[in-house]
C-alpha cells in the first residue's frame, strides 16, 4: 500500500460517563468510500492492539469502552484510512484518562410532595457498561467524594433556593401548600474537578392544606 | 549598557483575600515614559534551580505602578520578587522586596452576606469570594446562643439554605471565610437576625 | 488538600503540552511495569514522601521550556510540591509514615524507570504523569 493519502483529522477520545468512544473527522478532500482501521494501546505498555470491531469502517466513530474500562489505566487510540489502494499515517489521539478526561452526565432526579413538604431522590448516573451482565458501578464510587448542588425555585414567589449536599435525598419542608416547585440538580466533585450539567427541572405541587378548607367551610357553610 | 535609571523604591505588597498585588513608587524621569517588568521567585527556585527567577509576562515592560502577581502566588511557600524600571535601552538595578512574601500572611476581611426569612426558612446570600474560599456560618435561636448550629458552605451559589425556623423566633447568624490552602479564617461578620414568620398559617 | 487541588487545576492547565513533549508511548515511569495502584495501604505514606522527593529534586529543574506561561504554572506546582513535602517530612519525623522494604522496593522500579530515560526525556515523562500520581494519591486519600 502506498501512504499518500490524506490523513485522519482530530482524532480524539468523547467520553461520557466513562463511555469511551474515538472519534475523528475524513482526511481533508477525500469523499466517499474511505475506510478506516482503529487499534489503541495502554500507555506504558509496549504494544497496539488492534480493534476487530472496526477494521474497514466506513464511519469516524469507534466505540472503545470495554478496551479503556480500567479507569487507572491511561490510552491512546489511533486511526489509518485506505482509498483505492492508498492509505494514510496512522493517526493518534492525545494522552486519554478516563477518570479526568470524562464528562458526567447530570444526576435522575425524582420529587414527591406532601401539603407542606418536597421529597428530593438524586441518582448518580453509572459508569458506562459494555455489556448488560456487567456490574453496575455507580460513579458514586468511581468518585468519593461527589456531591450535588440542588436547587429549588418557588414558582410562585419566584424564588431559587440552593442546597449542596453529600447524600443523595434531601427533604425541604415547611413549604406552602398547594405552591408548585421546580427541582434541578448538578453533580460536582472537587478533585478531579468535574462538574456536571444542571438536570432538567422537574416540577410537582405541594398538596392544598385540607384544613384550611374545611375551616372555610365550617365558617363559610 | 549603562546603568543610568535608579531602581524601584517602596517595594511593597498588598494582600487580601488571596488577591496578591505588588506595587512600587514611580521612578520619575523628565519627558520620558518609564517601563516596569516583574520577577518572582519561590522557594523552590530558590533551593533546586540557583536561585533563579520566573518573569511575569503581564507585568513586563507596563507602565502602571502595580503587578497584580496572584496566579503565580500559587503555593504557601516563601516568594521573592524584584521590578526594575526601563526607558528605552537604559536600564535600572532590580528593586527587590525587602523581605519575602508568604500567602499565608493575606488579610481576610469577614464576608458580606445578607440573611433572608422566608416563611420558616432560614437562608443567606454570600459572596462569591474565589475557588479558595469556604465560609463557616453559625446560626441560632435567639437567647440560645449555647445551642449554636454550624454549617460549612463550600460551593456559594445564589441563596444558600441553612435551615427550618421555629415558628415566630427570632434567628441570629453571622459567618467568617475560611483559606484551606493557608489554614486561616477570618473574624466573624456582624450578627443579623430575622424573624420567622408567626404559627398562624399565612395560607388561611 | 487544598494544595492538591491547586497542583491539579495547574497542571490541568499545561497537561497537552507537557504530554506533547514526550512521545515515548510505550514506558511510563509510575504506572508500569508495576502500577502504584497495587502499593499496600501501610506503604502509601513512605511512597508518597518518596515520590514528592524525586519530583522535587529530580523533576522539575529539568523541565525548563520555552513557553513563559508553563514555566510559570511549573514553579507554581513545584513550589506546590515543595510545600507537602515539608508537611509529609514533619509525619516522617514523628515516624507517622514508616518505609517498609516493599515501599523502597517500589520506589526502586520507578527510580529505575526513571534513570532508564534521558534526564530531560525522563523529567517530562514524569511531569506529564503527574495525574496518575494525583489520581492515586486522591483516590487513597
Amino acid at each position: 500500500l502506498y501512504c499518500s493519502l490524506p490523513n485522519p483529522r482530530n482524532v480524539h477520545f468523547e467520553s461520557i460517563n466513562m463511555k469511551n468512544v474515538l472519534h475523528w473527522s475524513a482526511p481533508e478532500g477525500t469523499g466517499d468510500g474511505v475506510l478506516y482501521k482503529v487499534k489503541y494501546s495502554v500507555y506504558g505498555v509496549g504494544k497496539w492492539i488492534r480493534k476487530p470491531e472496526c477494521r474497514n469502517i466506513n464511519r469516524t466513530w469507534c466505540d472503545l469502552s470495554s478496551e479503556t474500562s480500567d479507569y487507572e489505566e491511561q490510552y491512546y487510540g489511533s486511526v489509518k484510512a485506505f482509498l483505492n489502494g492508498m492509505c494514510s499515517n496512522w493517526m493518534e489521539t492525545t494522552r486519554f484518562n478516563p477518570l479526568t478526561d470524562t464528562k458526567i452526565d447530570p444526576p435522575m432526579v425524582s420529587v414527591s410532595s406532601t401539603e407542606k413538604s418536597i421529597s428530593i431522590v438524586l441518582t448518580a448516573p453509572e459508569k458506562w457498561k459494555t455489556s448488560p451482565e456487567e456490574e453496575s458501578i455507580s460513579l458514586l464510587q468511581v468518585y468519593p467524594g461527589l456531591r450535588y448542588n440542588v436547587s429549588v425555585l418557588n414558582k410562585k414567589t419566584k424564588k431559587r433556593w440552593w442546597f449542596s449536599i453529600s447524600n443523595n435525598t434531601l427533604v425541604v419542608p415547611w413549604l406552602e401548600p398547594g405552591t408548585a416547585y421546580c427541582v434541578s440538580a448538578q453533580i460536582y466533585v472537587t478533585t478531579p474537578l468535574l462538574h456536571s450539567g444542571f438536570s432538567k427541572e422537574y416540577c410537582i405541587a405541594t398538596l392544598k392544606d385540607r384544613t384550611a378548607d374545611e375551616t372555610a367551610t365550617i365558617v363559610f357553610g | 549598557e549603562d546603568v543610568l535609571l535608579p531602581a524601584p523604591q517602596n517595594i511593597s505588597i498588598l494582600s487580601t483575600n488571596m488577591k496578591h498585588f505588588l506595587t512600587w513608587s514611580p521612578v520619575i524621569i523628565q519627558g520620558e515614559t518609564v517601563r516596569y517588568s516583574v520577577e518572582f521567585q519561590g522557594e523552590y527556585e530558590r533551593e533546586y534551580t540557583n536561585e533563579s527567577w520566573i518573569p511575569i509576562c503581564e507585568c513586563s515592560l507596563i507602565t502602571a505602578t502595580v503587578c497584580n502577581i496572584t496566579e503565580d502566588i500559587s503555593a504557601t511557600v516563601a516568594y521573592n520578587l524584584r521590578v526594575k524600571a526601563d526607558v528605552g535601552a537604559r536600564r535600572s538595578e532590580w528593586g527587590t522586596l525587602k523581605g519575602f512574601f508568604n500567602r499565608i500572611t493575606t488579610s481576610l476581611t469577614p464576608p458580606l452576606m445578607k440573611v433572608i426569612a422566608e416563611g420558616y426558612h432560614l437562608l443567606m446570600e454570600l459572596e462569591d469570594m474565589g475557588p479558595a474560599f469556604q465560609f463557616c456560618v453559625l446560626y441560632w435561636k435567639k437567647g440560645q446562643e449555647s445551642r449554636m448550629q454550624q454549617k460549612v458552605v463550600k460551593e456559594v451559589s445564589s441563596v444558600v439554605h441553612l435551615d427550618i425556623m421555629e415558628a415566630g423566633s427570632d434567628y441570629c447568624v453571622k459567618a467568617q471565610t475560611y483559606v484551606e490552602a493557608i489554614n486561616r479564617s477570618s473574624s466573624f461578620s456582624h450578627t443579623q437576625c430575622v424573624r420567622a414568620q408567626d404559627g398562624r398559617s399565612m395560607w388561611l | 488538600l487544598m494544595s492538591v487541588t491547586e497542583i491539579r487545576s495547574g497542571f490541568a492547565a499545561i497537561k497537552a503540552n507537557i504530554q506533547a513533549r514526550d512521545p515515548v508511548r510505550t514506558l511510563s515511569i509510575l504506572s508500569h511495569p508495576h502500577s502504584l495502584h497495587k502499593v499496600k495501604s501501610s506503604d502509601r505514606c513512605c511512597v508518597t514522601h518518596h515520590l514528592f522527593n524525586f519530583y522535587v529534586e529530580k523533576v522539575f529543574k529539568h523541565c525548563k521550556t520555552e513557553d513563559s506561561f508553563v514555566n510559570r504554572k511549573i514553579s507554581s506546582i513545584a513550589n506546590s510540591f515543595l510545600s507537602l513535602k515539608r508537611k509529609l517530612e514533619q509525619c516522617h519525623e514523628q515516624n507517622k509514615c514508616m518505609c517498609g522494604q516493599e515501599s523502597t522496593k517500589k520506589f526502586q522500579q520507578i527510580l529505575a524507570n526513571y534513570e532508564g530515560l534521558n534526564v530531560t526525556s525522563a523529567a517530562f515523562k514524569s511531569l506529564g504523569e503527574l495525574d496518575i500520581l494525583l489520581d492515586w494519591m486522591e483516590k487513597s486519600h
